[in-house]
């Protein structure tokens, strides 16, 4: 019985169409392959990418210095200077996120009092040298100032869940 | 003894013990945060309620007496519920700005809060405030909404400082934790209200925001500075001392730190650090290599002890280096052939060298000074000299010990003073010849014929009267009367006083090594020349170990006149000093905390400690500087490879107690005869201007304790001499003079001018005593 089975199969080339139809099930089905750069993946708003330092709308470092995120972060990649400003309030003189060690686990971002460091939805940026992923204080800044819009959105976003 | 149950647990302990010390001698822990075991009961915050049964409502453990029979629940529910009450009440006023306080991580309400507190407060309403406010150089009190008015702070200054700081004003919500009048907190033991308060509204002001907690490796050590040897938890970051904290030994201080051991540690990353090796080359300042220096030193001393001989130099040390550095020094200066070494630098009578029976000490344990009933102090400016030891007289006059002070000033000693005998400096012998005479009288004992004669003043009278009816008497001499051109005699008769009144006779020592200085042999002997010889008769080289002769040294103008005319001028120091004007060589050692050594405390304790942190740029331990001195002079037995061997090989085996003796023999006494004419100079050596490291230690000095000082005097011989106080006189001794503001302090016996020592505004100055004559300057009103 066997033997006749696979006479017939054999000229019959069933498993060849059975394997056609699956590839022509997926010819016509939707596409989900992203082309990127051309095309990009939809983010939530709890992405985490590049870091970045906020402000206030006033302007004002929201940072104060504490030290959470420096000793939450698994990957010790966080590393901080503290001193008194002159006006008396607590800031950091030194503040520095070698991303080389990071694993953007967002443990910072979530330790932090303040929401001053957050991970923003950047995930596109590169550097050239040794040392150009080594993010220090004015550099998190800047990210914060060009993207303060979309990280208030997506903290907004996110602050019923916390 | 009473036996209660806490938690199920049988316990007995002593009657008139409270709820919490028997339950903390069990092991088991109750929140708490105005108790503190030092401190008198407030019961205030209500943090340590307990389940007492047959108790209607939770009781204080803190407060409430253990009883027979009485059980104690800690943890079940009612006593949960007070306490989670309780946190609820704390934090309500509390700004929770926990980020931003540097109390977090080691905040006592922060670890009980995750512990009672509720995740989220109830409270909506608007929060109590209170203003910061401005307490001097070392306290911070910038943030008091964060205090919880458990009243520690205030209950310190009441009962051990002596003196109350702080106090709290208003009531009720309205209380705050204030200082008088705006003044400022800075008397020596202020720093330990940052301690013990439990939150962080007292915060240390050189710390503030440097670092938290939990970045801090804690390593152990030992202070330099006065006598005590108190025991330090120096707290490093990143190779730099960032704060110390005391570690805690009820032996010596306790839980306690004075400020100077608190604060000092601000002068060990100070600009003036040395930090490499510096040779004087036609006139300028050249750094070189260590061997290029070391080999400098090396043929220089060859030379010398070669040509003028060996006993042309001299080597001068302060009683703040280890151990170890003294010994190297002397074997050093011994190998090539000298015996001129000294550490007694501020002494300046030596007639007692090779007449004591031992090593001069405090003649009895620290903790036993508590358990005296009469002191007779003798010529101390206790408070500023050894502020932790005073903490401990003060603590027995508490309880009902009498205090007797012999000095030449009367400066206040923060406790009752039975009687007191102020009298100038060369009057001194005189007045302990009269206690003794007295003493005498009173006991029916045999006397000193050279004493028959004087006659018993009432200050005397009282004094010895007090003494008689002591069962634990402890006659202790302080600085001055060890700088005193007369020590010798004084100490003679103290301690016939002592013998006389069937007490205790000990010194005060003046620094960390003040007892260890002999132990090493860090004198002269028979042989050598003492410090004060060393500087009368200039030798043609010097060695100086942590020595700034112009602050160090009894007679700094002498001695600075020494250090001109000398050929070769070696400065082992960790500071760049005036040295760099009379030196040809500048070696950069470590302080305290880059070496590793052992000082031996006044009450003779071997205190060995490891360095704390790498030594600063070039600088190195001064026992390996030294010993690599030894060699590239070809002296035998100089390979130690440890601080250890050279400690062990310093004190031979033997035990210290055995060495340690105050007596004293082949000294005959002698009253002077007549008073010195003139005014006559006393000095203190300020509290913060006592060493090379609290000399630079910025928050120190910015206290009131480190102001220029001033010449004080007597209102009455300001009158004599037509000066308003305030204005502006030149005093001269010698060959200098220098230019102060005058003060009156109508405290200050007549005859006498009271002006700093140790300090660069006075070390134009001569001897620390002797006659100073005082000039109105044109500017001034005369
Ligand atoms: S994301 Fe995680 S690993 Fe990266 S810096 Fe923050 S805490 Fe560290
Ligand atoms: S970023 Fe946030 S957690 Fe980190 S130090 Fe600043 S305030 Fe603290
Ligand atoms: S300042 Fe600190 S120690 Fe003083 S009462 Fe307030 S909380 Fe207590
Ligand atoms: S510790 Fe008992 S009431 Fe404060």
């Amino acid at each position: 019985m066997k033997k006749i089975v696979s006479f017939f199969k054999s000229f019959l080339l069933l498993e060849l169409l059975k394997g056609m139809s699956v590839t022509g099930r997926y010819f016509f089905a939707p596409h989900i392959t992203v082309q990127y750069p051309d095309e990009k993946t939809p983010q939530g708003f709890r992405f985490r990418g590049l870091h970045a330092q906020r402000r206030y709308e006033n302007g004002e470092e929201r940072c104060i210095g504490c030290k959470l995120c420096e000793a939450v972060c698994p990957a010790l990649a966080i590393h901080i200077e503290v001193a008194e400003r002159e006006d008396g309030t607590r800031r950091t003189t030194r503040y520095d996120i070698d991303l080389m060690k990071c694993i953007f686990c967002g443990f910072c971002e979530e330790s932090c009092p303040v929401d001053a460091i957050v991970e923003t939805r950047i995930y596109e940026y590169h550097g050239e040298k040794r040392g150009d992923l080594y993010y220090t204080k004015p550099m998190l800044l800047a990210v914060g100032d060009k993207y303060e819009e979309q990280i208030a959105k997506d903290r907004a976003a996110d602050a019923k869940y916390r | 003894m009473i036996n209660i149950e806490i938690d199920g647990k049988k316990i007995a302990t002593e009657s008139g013990s409270t709820v919490i010390e028997a339950a903390h001698e069990a092991g088991i822990y109750i929140p708490h945060f105005c108790y503190h075991k030092k401190l008198s009961i407030a019961a205030n915050c209500r943090m340590c309620l307990v389940e007492v049964e047959k108790a209607p409502k939770p009781l204080p453990a803190c407060a409430t007496p253990v009883a027979e029979g009485m059980k104690v629940h800690t943890n079940s529910a009612q006593a949960v519920k007070a306490q989670k009450g309780v946190m609820e009440f704390l934090l309500v006023n509390h700004p929770l700005d926990c980020p931003i306080c540097d109390q977090g991580g080691e905040c006592e309400l922060q670890d009980l809060a995750v512990g009672y507190g509720a995740s989220a407060s109830r409270y909506q309403e608007e929060k109590r405030v209170v203003l910061p406010k401005d307490i001097g150089p070392l306290v911070s009190a910038e943030e008091m909404s964060r205090c919880i008015n458990c009243t520690r702070c205030v209950r310190f200054g009441q009962e051990i400082g002596g003196q109350m700081e702080l106090g709290q004003a208003f009531r009720g919500e309205h209380a705050e934790i204030m200082s008088f009048l705006g003044e400022q907190v800075d008397s020596e033991l202020s720093g330990n209200m940052i301690d013990l308060c439990p939150v962080g509204a007292l915060t240390s002001k050189p710390f503030r925001y440097t670092a938290r907690s939990w970045e801090l490796s804690r390593r152990r050590s030992v202070s330099p500075h006065d006598g005590m040897g108190s025991n330090l938890a120096v707290q490093v970051k990143d190779n730099r001392v960032m704060r110390v904290l005391p570690l805690e030994n009820e032996e010596i201080n306790e839980c306690w730190l004075s400020d100077k051991d608190r604060f000092s540690y601000e002068a060990l990353s100070a600009p003036e650090r040395l930090t490499r090796p510096m040779v004087r080359q036609d006139g300028k300042w050249q750094e070189v290599s260590w061997q290029v220096a070391l080999e400098y030193v090396a043929n220089g001393l060859s030379q010398i002890s070669g040509g003028a001989g060996a006993a042309h130099i001299g080597a001068l040390a302060t009683p703040h280096s280890t151990l170890e550095e003294l010994y190297l020094l002397q074997k050093l200066l011994r190998g090539i052939g000298s015996s001129n070494v000294d550490f007694r630098l501020r002494q300046s009578d030596f007639s007692m060298d090779g007449k004591q029976a031992g090593v001069p000490w405090l003649g009895m344990p620290l903790a036993e000074i508590n358990n005296a009933d009469r002191f007779l102090l003798v010529g101390s400016f206790l408070r500023k000299d050894h502020p932790l030891l005073a903490s401990r007289v003060r603590q027995a006059v508490k309880h009902g010990a009498q205090a007797n002070v012999v000095h030449s000033a009367d400066d206040d000693l923060l406790m009752h003073v039975a009687n007191k005998a102020i009298v100038a400096p060369d009057a001194m012998v005189d007045l302990l010849a009269q206690i003794l005479k007295a003493l005498a009288t009173e006991k029916q004992a045999s006397v000193d014929a050279a004493v028959q004669g004087v006659s018993v003043g009432s200050e005397a009278a009282a004094i010895a009267a007090s003494l008689a009816q002591g069962k634990n008497v402890a006659v202790l001499l302080g600085n001055f009367a060890q700088q005193h051109p007369q020590a010798a005699q004084l100490q003679l008769l103290a301690q016939q006083i002592a013998t006389l009144a069937g007490g205790k006779f000990g010194f005060l020592g003046e620094a960390a090594n003040s007892v260890g200085g002999y132990l090493a042999q860090a004198v002269p002997g028979a042989a050598g020349l003492n410090a004060g010889a060393m500087l009368a008769a200039p030798r043609k080289a010097y060695l100086l170990l942590n020595t700034e002769v112009e602050l160090d040294c009894h007679d700094p103008q002498q001695a600075q006149a020494a250090m001109y005319a000398a050929d070769m001028v070696v400065a082992l120091s960790a500071y760049k000093h005036h040295a760099s004007d009379y030196a040809d060589v500048l070696l950069p050692i470590a302080p305290f905390t880059e070496t590793s050594g052992t000082f031996i405390n006044t009450e003779g304790r071997v205190q060995s400690f490891k360095g704390t942190v790498k030594p600063l740029g070039e600088a190195r331990p001064a026992w390996k500087v030294l010993r690599v001195l030894g060699n590239l002079l070809k002296l035998p037995g100089f390979d130690y490879d440890d601080s250890e061997s050279v400690r062990d090989e310093a004190l031979g085996g033997v035990a210290v107690a055995g060495k340690l003796n105050n007596g004293l023999s082949g000294i005959t006494l002698q009253l002077p005869s007549a008073a010195s004419s003139g005014l006559q100079r006393v000095s203190d050596v300020p509290i913060y201007a006592a060493d090379a490291v609290v000399r630079r230690a910025a928050s120190l000095q910015a206290t009131h304790d480190a102001a220029v000082p001033r010449a004080v005097m007597h209102g009455e011989e300001l009158k004599k001499l037509n000066l308003p106080p305030g204005s502006e006189v030149k005093l001269s001794q010698g060959a200098g003079s220098v230019r102060l503001n005058v003060a009156a302090d109508d405290r200050l016996p007549l005859g006498v001018v009271r002006v700093a020592a140790g300090h660069a505004a006075t070390a134009q100055l001569g001897a620390m005593f002797g006659t100073i004559v005082v000039e109105a300057t044109s500017g001034s009103g005369a």
